[in-house]
């Protein structure tokens, strides 16, 4: 069906490691084993062509065989991790699912049928069209979790041209764009994919240096948190080819520290979207923040200084929501950028965007700033609302060691003087006990830093 | 007991000095040699001959209100609504943000 292509190619290699998770190894050939073992299971079960399916687990062999499984089944998955494990009720009921199958530590499966008949348009469109289906849930940092919903083939269809073969960690989960893209990436063309069951920078550092990882796709705050830890002197990270960033704003001042840190490396920006597809793109150079974005595809445009996007791999709409797309199929993406040829430069979201008595600012700009300084660890800056100026820059820092609020602020504005226009310099100042990112490494800019 | 409690001793020159501590505060981050700027009830702080810009009240107001909270326990939202709607404008000048101040002092004393 769909993948028979990408099982064909899977089995030219057989010997070859496709998975990589703790002490365990799986080849390419026990993964199509199973995959086999998966389609029978299947059959016995009854599994029809368009059930809705959640598959909950990680990048072990029996989940990615399920998975790889399931879309030769014309199955709608919807993925489930155990970051996303408190909203898991609210997504089993928004997609749908009709089927759970769940993964447990020891790779050990469990089934179960739930009493649901899926009668939302957009499954059932696509269940028409015989075609698989994977469920995505946006991060949900604002607001309700909106489900994507894609045709599974469609978003295959760019892994069918052969690239390079590499040993690439997954950083990002089976729930999210960025994991499932590094996947089929990497299986696409027999690399190995690398995973872990913890983002601690120690532990991702040993598991490149175990399996000799060359590509490490990974987010800015974790790149920053990598810097922080100094978990790059205790391993030997000398494997790694390349290393991409995405998913949100790269401050400045991280990405010039991680280019002095591997100079060998190449240093990638990606750009992707739950409800697009990855883009492909291609940085100016190691320090820089300039990407084209694009590829075979993709089309792009700025309209009001907004990236908006066509894509052939594009969801067919959100199962919860109304469709973000103009009738020619453009979505805008929201991200704010700006543009020096084909270059573009993302500076932020739109909706981050602090006003100060009409001047705009960009947190990733002033957190980039901030976190130069010394004894910071971290920081966070959000817009609050102020009766004079409209809205004000608050700063959220988290510190290496404890120090005197007054005194710190003194130094972060003496500090900022240099770097900033006045109005960018953070009025409010907060020292903050916990930690400020998401479960996928990702800096989390809201209103109330409390949960 | 016939003295009320009064916010640590909270008398008008404790609050002139704070006020003017936090507009202090603000003049220097705009330019280090406003150390020294003679600053009295009299200074006005918006409007013709003020010393401070918007984004210059804005970090001078966060200043005093951090200030009354760390060293007079007093909790207070200088600038909100109600400041910004009052007749005349308690950020005229020290002397009417102090008045303004030992105003919101009082209304917390007697809640």
């Amino acid at each position: 069906m769909s993948i028979q292509w990408l099982l064909d190619r899977m089995d030219q290699w057989r010997a070859d490691p496709a998975l990589a998770r703790g002490k365990t190894a799986t080849t390419y050939g026990d993964l199509v084993d199973r995959v086999n073992e998966w389609r029978a299971r299947l059959d016995a079960q009854g599994m029809r062509q368009g059930q809705v399916v959640a598959l909950r687990g990680d990048y072990t062999a029996q989940a990615v065989a399920l998975l790889l499984a399931l879309i030769d089944r014309g199955a709608i998955v919807v993925p489930l991790t155990e970051a996303a494990e408190v909203h898991r009720e609210e997504f089993l009921e928004i997609a749908e699912v009709e089927v759970e199958i769940a993964f447990d530590a020891d790779d050990r499966w469990s089934w179960q049928a739930r009493p649901v008949s899926a009668v939302n348009q957009l499954t059932l469109q696509l269940r028409e069209a015989q075609a698989p289906g994977l469920v995505l849930f946006s991060s949900g940092s604002t607001g309700k979790s909106k489900a994507a919903l894609h045709n599974f083939t469609s978003l295959l269809e760019k892994f069918k041209t052969a690239r390079q073969r590499m040993v690439t960690l997954t950083f990002l989960l089976l729930d999210h764009i960025g994991g499932i893209n590094t996947l089929f990436y990497t299986l696409s063309n027999g690399g190995t994919v690398v995973s872990v069951s913890s983002r601690n920078p120690d532990v991702v550092c040993e598991a490149i240096a175990r399996n000799r990882v060359e590509m490490l796709p990974t987010s800015p705050t974790f790149l920053n948190l990598l810097l922080i830890s100094e978990a790059y002197k205790r391993h030997d990270l000398s494997s790694l080819r390349l290393v991409t960033y995405g998913t949100e704003v790269m401050p400045e001042s991280t990405l010039q520290r991680i280019a002095e840190v591997f100079p060998g490396v190449k240093l990638q920006q990606t750009y992707g979207l739950s409800e697009l597809g990855i883009l492909r793109s291609k940085s100016r150079d190691n320090r820089s923040l300039w990407v084209k974005v694009g590829g075979e595809g993709f089309e792009t445009r700025i309209v009001d200084g907004l990236l908006w996007v066509r894509a052939q791999s594009a969801m067919l709409g959100y199962l919860n929501a109304p469709s973000p797309f103009d009738a020619e199929g453009w979505m805008n993406t929201g991200d704010s950028v700006e543009v020096d040829g084909e270059y573009i430069r993302i500076l932020g979201r739109k909706s981050e965007i602090i006003n100060v008595g009409g001047q705009k600012i960009y947190p990733a700009e002033v957190e980039s700033v901030l976190l130069q300084m010394s004894n910071v660890r971290d920081a966070v800056v959000v817009g609050e609302k102020n009766p004079i100026t409209g809205q004000i820059v608050t700063a959220r820092v988290n510190l290496f060691e404890p120090e005197e609020p007054a005194a710190f602020k003194k130094r972060l504005r003496a500090f900022c003087r240099e770097k900033l226009a006045t109005y960018k310099i953070p009025a409010k100042i907060e020292i903050s006990g916990q930690e400020q990112y998401n479960a996928r490494y990702k800096r989390m800019r809201r209103a109330d830093p409390t949960p | 007991m016939t003295d009320q409690v009064d916010n640590n001793s909270l008398d008008r020159a404790a609050v002139i000095e704070i006020v003017v501590a936090g507009v202090r505060e603000a003049l220097v981050l705009a330019s280090p040699e406003a150390e020294t700027t003679e600053l009295t009830e009299e200074t006005r702080l918006i409007g013709a001959g003020a010393v401070l810009d918007s984004l210059g009240l804005v970090t001078a107001v966060l200043e005093i209100e951090q200030r009354l909270a760390d060293e007079h326990d007093l909790v207070v939202v200088l600038a909100d609504e109600r400041a910004m709607s009052q007749k005349h404008s308690p950020f005229r000048s020290v002397g009417a943000l102090t008045d303004y101040v030992l105003r919101l002092a009082a209304e917390n004393t007697h809640a």
